[in-house]
């Protein structure tokens, strides 16, 4: 059986480019929606 | 408390690519391929972790009307895609090598690809209802129902004839994996139970702050 390396890290890259990914839109939407919450006004 | 989970979670992947690619043995019959499987199945299992998450979380929506319940759901359910794309995909992989063939209408392959397609429509309808009630009304059921997919794709090789091999790890007999094996697959289950605590965490504060702006 060859040793097929490529396909190993084929599997591992996109996996690590998913969850990267899904981190970095978790992170930003929280930023975004803290931002926007900063900005409100207090009602009285 | 999420960032302390957050670093625990990188230093279990950690832990879990030094098991999975410097401890766990070369598998005698596939080689290094074999090595996907750290992947491919602490993905399925969190995948399945995720999807019973909106079980209960829509069952206790439903009996208790609860907002956090829905919360739950529907950040569980997200994640739950995410991860079952994760195995399909790691699966092609694994599979062009060892079977020939990217994709085959296998059992377990298809009722795993009913499985993300349910529960991608279970995020649109919740994207297509602006109603905070009946969305959470609506997804519910969904998730519930979609629930009754996660045993036939788990015992789809037990019931029907299949090309994916019958079930190791949760399968009725003591599993016959080497135990280097065995202790890299865990670690790399362990490491993604903890990156599955810490996206719902995450996503869960998102959905709060979504109803509070």
């Amino acid at each position: 059986m060859p040793s097929n390396w490529g396909y190993v890290l084929a599997a591992y890259g996109i996996a690590a480019v998913a969850l990267l990914s899904y981190w970095r839109h978790l992170a930003r939407r929280t930023r975004a929606l803290a931002t926007r919450r900063a900005a409100k006004p207090r009602s009285a | 408390m999420t960032r302390a989970l957050g670093w625990l979670t990188v230093v279990g992947l950690a832990a879990g690519l030094a098991a999975g690619f410097g401890y766990a043995p070369r598998e005698a019959v596939q080689g290094n391929v074999q090595r996907i499987m750290y992947l491919h199945v602490p993905a399925v299992l969190t995948a399945y972790l995720a999807f019973v998450l909106v079980l209960l979380g829509s069952i206790a929506y439903l009996a208790t009307r609860r907002p956090g319940w829905d919360r739950l759901a529907a950040a569980a359910g997200e994640i739950g895609v995410l991860f079952t794309g994760l195995t399909i995909v790691s699966g092609s992989i694994w599979g062009k090598p060892t079977w020939g063939t990217w994709w085959t209408w296998d059992a377990r392959l298809t009722s795993t690809a009913v499985l993300f397609c349910v529960y991608v429509g279970y995020l649109l309808l919740r994207s297509l209802i602006e109603d905070p009630e009946a969305r959470a009304r609506y997804a519910a059921v969904v998730g519930i129902l979609g629930a009754v997919n996660i045993p036939i794709v788990h015992f789809s090789v037990k019931w029907w004839r299949a090309l994916h091999q019958p079930s190791t790890i949760l399968g009725p007999e003591r599993s016959p994996i080497d135990p280097a094996i065995g202790l890299a697959l865990f670690v790399n289950w362990v490491a993604f139970t903890l990156l599955f605590a810490y996206f719902l965490s995450r996503r869960m504060e998102i959905a709060r702050l979504e109803e509070q702006t």
